[in-house]
């Protein structure tokens, strides 16, 4: 995992995410340009790590899986950048606000087209 | 692929993940992502569902969990609190231009079950794998997911020893109601496991269609 750092240290001993709307399949990635100063201060090596990888879209999970830190980690940082308006996040659908049958529907037009 | 049904490959592989080839990434067309759950005891082929649907290669990625330290067999943490660690396997599809769907392989035991409020949330519903051999570890994450309303389907693993039962005794076995589909699928052949992602959406899309028709 992260080496000898307990995962909450490095998220300021926080074990949850502000942004609750984040999910394990939520999109993530980094917008062009670095951030601005002076908040490039606020980010420790694992945030950087993670603009590193997020060039393009990567879920949360990946993100997690490729750079070895627990879930719960990675939405608290990943909440930060978004503060920071370094990433851009892409929530999971949001099915109330589409008919289900239409989003399903869409989900089983991708499946019989890849079987 | 003609090597998935001839290979003695173990059930949940336990070194499927890694990220040794690099992130593959979504097309910056995609728009959002949805989820279905894959769960089921210990050993009964969730990873091997996740990998024959998968277009990437399956990665781990680890949720640590406090809890009560009772019936939790993984001690990392110190004082009162207990710190388990747990291992998902997860996997992608990538649907259309806009849209992926991922599987996430979740452990079904009881001792789980503080995860599952985060990583149920939003599901499109629940794909709970059962091992014919040994139903009775499949009874915890049936009931759980009866409880908590995630729209579910069963799929019997066959593996070659597979014992086969009719429907209705298995319904009855493992104490189904009616509107539960099961479904059967070698999980190691992703033909049969399109097939069986594919009737469980189906089922799910006919449902949101009566739900509108109230």
């Amino acid at each position: 995992m992260s080496g000898p750092v307990r995962p909450y240290v490095i998220t300021g001993g926080r074990s949850r995410s502000t942004r609750t709307e984040l999910a394990v399949e939520s999109l993530v990635s980094a917008l062009p340009g670095p951030p601005q100063l002076p908040e490039h201060d606020l980010l420790n090596r694992e945030h950087r790590r993670i603009l590193g990888l997020c060039h393009s879209l990567l879920s949360i999970a990946e993100v997690a899986a490729h750079l070895g830190l627990p879930l719960g980690v990675v939405k608290v940082l990943v909440g930060d950048l978004w503060d920071l308006g370094a990433v851009q996040v892409l929530p999971p659908v949001p099915q109330a606000e589409r008919l289900p049958a239409t989003l399903l529907e869409e989900v089983l037009v991708g499946l019989r087209q890849l079987r | 692929m003609a090597s998935a049904n001839s290979a003695e490959a173990p059930a949940e592989a336990p070194g499927a993940a890694g990220s040794a080839a690099g992130p593959q990434y979504l097309p910056s067309s995609v728009q959002g992502a949805v989820k279905i759950l894959v769960t089921g005891p210990f050993g009964v082929g969730k990873t091997t569902l996740v990998g024959s649907l998968s277009e990437i290669t399956p990665l781990r990625t680890e949720e640590t969990m406090t809890a009560a330290s009772s019936g939790v067999d993984d001690l990392t943490g110190r004082g009162d609190k207990t710190t388990t660690t747990v291992a998902l396997d997860f996997g992608r599809i990538t649907l259309n231009s806009r849209l992926a769907l991922y599987l996430f392989g979740t452990p079904g035991q009881q001792r789980f079950w503080p995860l599952w409020d985060d990583l149920s949330r939003g599901a499109l519903g629940a794909i709970a794998m059962v091992d014919l051999r040994r139903p009775d570890e499949s009874f915890d994450v049936l009931g759980r997911l009866e409880e908590q309303r995630i729209p579910f389907a069963v799929a019997v693993n066959t593996f070659p020893d597979t014992p086969s039962y009719p429907e209705e005794e298995l319904r009855s076995a493992l104490d189904l109601l009616p509107d539960v589909p099961i479904l059967f699928c070698d999980a190691r052949d992703r033909r049969q496991s399109y097939d069986l992602l594919i009737d469980f959406v189906d089922h799910l899309h006919r449902n949101s269609i009566l739900e509108l028709q109230g």
